[in-house]
């Protein structure tokens, strides 16, 4: 009784055992419910699990699937490269400006923009990856100069008091000493460069993808393919989350005494 | 006791700070010296004492080169140079350590940032010896935050002590320790004090009693009426009172009389 009371209490920590029987629990539920729910257009769950087994086994999908799935991680790397670049050299005076221009593109709609992209770029992939970065690396900038910005001033004062020049604090604090946050930070926005691969697909479908997919769905109204898709972007989506955090623990181990439910 | 007070070491020449109208610090003078003790390795202890609220963390930063005061200077080395930043050791009061490395590690950056050129194997050493003396060794390869907060206290100031800067500026060293913790790091602060000759442990502490237990000299820092500004009200030769390097003394009627005496003045 103690323990479901845990459940229910704000910071409440219960064990791994019992997440994971409240996550399943949960699931069920809201599968059941759905399925209960579902009628007219909305396909019922166990018609889109049919669907996804059925998808999973042609070879037509898993052309679609790697080619989104190199698009972004080619995406992913570029972005984090530029993003890295333009937050670290945001703490020269000098760069300062081009930092903040960049975070405030996050305002700018790429929809407007594809005209302008399409007369830059050569070819549709170009175009594709070229209009990912632009949607992605504003937000990756964004998160990591609020990394920055939350650096402990004392930190600096350390690095001064153990006579290291700017550069070699600026390696140790801001670089080094933020790596696993720089992690962190590509596995939240991992999930913005998924969300739009789809979009930017759509945009020149010539090489195909999960949002070519999609689309041609949609057009024919083929809700259950759509929704099939959309689990096993979603499915994608959750796997490389869960990767990305092991990847951070196993590279950095301090992160997990930081948890507060480690 | 036979001592001898030699050469200035530091030097706080009519510091002053103030932002905007409002006064902070001013006219605050002192000297360091460098104390001989025949046939010892005597560093030196000095205190500064003052309420909190005071701006004793502002003469620490002014002290350790990160604040420039908006009057005066402070002096260090033997040619007097202005103080500058990274030529004084700063242990702060939450103990900051690079949380992403080891203790090891830690420790490494330290020696490494030292001017005496180590090989890896001086390094190794050098690490191992200090780590005995200073009850690390078995934490010399957790992190930071697996440590209590004795525990960082006491490799912060190893970290300080082993970059080679003889100066080493504590801020608050007592604050939130229990009676057996503290007598611990008073027991380790000494250990630094006399690891060299040089060595000077500046502590900067409202805890009257344990400061003054620890120091060979005290600074008492206040306020003085119809004045703005906190200023250095009175020094205390600790030694020259009979109270310097007894480990007893807190246990001595006198020492707690001027204890007492001090309450009132700061």
């Amino acid at each position: 009784m103690k323990q479901l009371k845990t459940f229910f209490e704000p910071f409440g920590i219960i064990s791994k055992g019992n997440m994971l029987a409240l996550v399943f629990i949960q699931i069920v539920l809201a599968l059941g419910l759905w399925q209960w729910l579902s009628g007219g257009l909305i396909p019922p769950p166990s018609k889109i699990i049919g669907k996804v087994l059925e998808i999973i086994k042609t070879g037509n999908f898993w052309d679609n699937f790697f080619a989104s799935l190199m698009l972004t991680l080619k995406g992913m790397f570029i972005a984090l490269f530029i993003a890295l670049l333009v937050s670290y050299l945001s703490l020269v005076p000098f760069f300062r400006p081009l930092a903040k221009f960049v975070i405030k593109c996050r305002y700018l709609t790429l929809t407007g923009l594809i005209f302008a992209f399409t007369l830059l770029t050569s070819d549709g992939s170009q175009l594709k990856l070229s209009l990912l970065l632009f949607g992605i690396v504003p937000f990756f900038v964004t998160s990591l100069l609020s990394v920055i910005d939350g650096i402990d001033k004392q930190e600096f004062e350390l690095c001064a008091t153990l006579g290291m020049n700017k550069w070699r604090t600026l390696w140790e604090v801001v670089i080094v000493g933020r790596l696993d946050q720089v992690l962190e930070v590509m596995r939240q926005n991992f999930a913005i460069s998924w969300m739009m691969i789809t979009m930017v697909e759509g945009l020149s479908m010539s090489e195909g993808g999960l949002g070519t997919l999609l689309i041609k769905s949609n057009k024919y109204i083929d809700l259950t393919t759509v929704f099939a898709i959309l689990l096993i972007i979603f499915l994608i989506g959750v796997f490389f989350d869960y990767i990305l955090g092991a990847l951070r623990f196993w590279l950095f181990p301090y992160t997990k005494i930081q948890l507060r439910d480690k | 006791m036979t001592y001898q007070k030699t050469k200035t070491l530091l030097k706080a020449e009519n510091i002053g700070l103030s932002y905007g109208d409002k006064v902070i610090l001013r006219n605050i003078d002192f000297e360091i010296h460098d104390i001989v003790r025949p046939d010892l390795c005597q560093g030196q202890v000095v205190s500064l004492i003052g309420r909190s609220g005071i701006g004793k963390t502002q003469l620490f930063k002014i002290l350790a080169g990160m604040n420039k005061p908006t009057t005066g200077k402070v002096t260090i080395g033997d040619d007097m140079h202005e103080v500058r930043e990274g030529e004084v050791g700063v242990v702060s009061q939450n103990y900051i350590l690079f949380n992403h490395r080891s203790i090891r590690k830690n420790l490494e950056i330290a020696l490494a940032h030292n001017n005496k050129n180590y090989t890896e194997t001086d390094k190794k050493n050098i690490i191992k010896e200090y780590g005995d003396k200073f009850q690390l060794t078995e934490h010399l390869d957790k992190y930071p935050l697996q440590l209590s907060g004795g525990q960082r206290q006491r490799v912060s100031i190893l970290q300080q002590a082993l970059t080679s800067n003889s100066f080493i500026l504590l801020d608050e060293p007592f604050s939130g320790l229990d009676a057996l913790v503290i007598d611990k790091v008073v027991d380790l602060l000494i250990k630094v004090s006399t690891l060299d000759e040089m060595n000077t442990l500046i502590i900067v502490s409202h805890d009257i009693e344990n400061a003054l237990a620890i120091s060979d000299t005290a600074f008492i820092m206040a306020n003085q009426p119809n004045k703005v500004g906190a200023t250095i009200t009175e020094k205390l030769d600790l030694i020259d009172k009979g109270f310097a390097w007894n480990k007893d003394i807190k246990k001595e009627a006198k020492f707690q009389d001027m204890v007492n005496d001090m309450k009132f003045k700061i």
